[in-house]
């Protein structure tokens, strides 16, 4: 048995998505004042999805690349980042990456515990 | 790192749109100005063009490839707003034309005070990502603790 199990992983993976997506959002807040600049997001979620379920490539495989969001409101002058849905997004984003880091390092305290370091 | 890199991105940002309000503020302060600093004319309104700086993201093959192609935003240029000067009648003034009109700069103030608040709204938003940033930094380090 390893002793980081698929959870842990799974858990490593999603920081590093949170991140990735921290980055996207943060490029967009850059850009709110750039007419025609299309925002940017990464969907971390659907990729942990794809890359767990029976066809995909595998947790260890799964890369978070940030996609140009097409669906997104245009502006009048070409852009669309709504400086209000980045700051909704970067608000549950920090909430997630901060509940994924506790989850992460309450379940290292408990093997800690049960190597006798508790 | 791709947080580092974020704050990099809202980092441009905070330079970009100092550069903004610097401009607004030489506008309004020049609003009145028949001549310019060569002495000819009257000021002519600056405007600040921004441009997405680097690749972009999702511009490269690899996801790290891109992080490090994209920098947030970058001041492309100050250009002169080619709109037309104001004419105010004013035949007394040192610099009317011989009808006694004045050409005053194209500036608008009040267009100019909204553009301050948008780039003081707009640099609002990119202290809190990166103060969003920074904690999301802090918990990853409580991981050590």
């Amino acid at each position: 048995m390893e002793i980081y199990d698929t959870t842990q992983t799974t858990l490593e993976k999603a920081i590093l998505g949170s991140s990735a997506r921290q980055q996207a959002i943060a490029e967009n807040l850059a850009n709110v004042d750039t007419p025609g600049y299309q925002r940017v997001d990464v969907d971390f979620h659907k990729t942990l999805r794809d890359a767990m379920s029976s066809s995909g490539p595998g947790l260890k495989n799964a890369t978070f690349s940030p996609q140009r969001d097409a669906s997104a409101t245009v502006r009048a002058d070409g852009s669309t980042v709504d400086a209000d849905v980045e700051a909704a997004a970067q608000a549950r984003n920090g909430l997630e990456y901060e509940t994924l880091v506790q989850i992460s390092k309450a379940r290292v305290d408990i093997i800690e515990a049960a190597m006798g370091r508790g | 790192m791709g947080l580092f890199d974020a704050l990099d991105a809202s980092g441009s940002a905070l330079s970009a749109e100092r550069v903004r309000m610097d401009v607004t503020a030489e506008n309004l302060a020049n609003a009145q100005s028949t001549r310019t600093a060569n002495g000819t004319g009257p000021y002519r309104r600056k405007e600040v063009v921004l441009q997405e700086a680097g690749a972009g993201v999702g511009s490269r093959a690899t996801f790290a490839d891109s992080l490090h192609a994209a920098r947030g935003v970058r001041v492309a240029g100050i250009v002169e707003d080619p709109s037309p000067s104001r004419q105010v009648y004013d035949p007394g003034h040192p610099d009317a034309d011989a009808k006694g009109y004045v050409a005053m700069p194209n500036v608008n103030t009040v267009t100019e005070m909204t553009d301050l608040i948008g780039a003081s709204r707009a640099y609002e938003a990119n202290v809190t990502a990166m103060q969003t940033t920074k904690a999301m930094f802090a918990r990853t380090l409580d991981l050590l603790k």
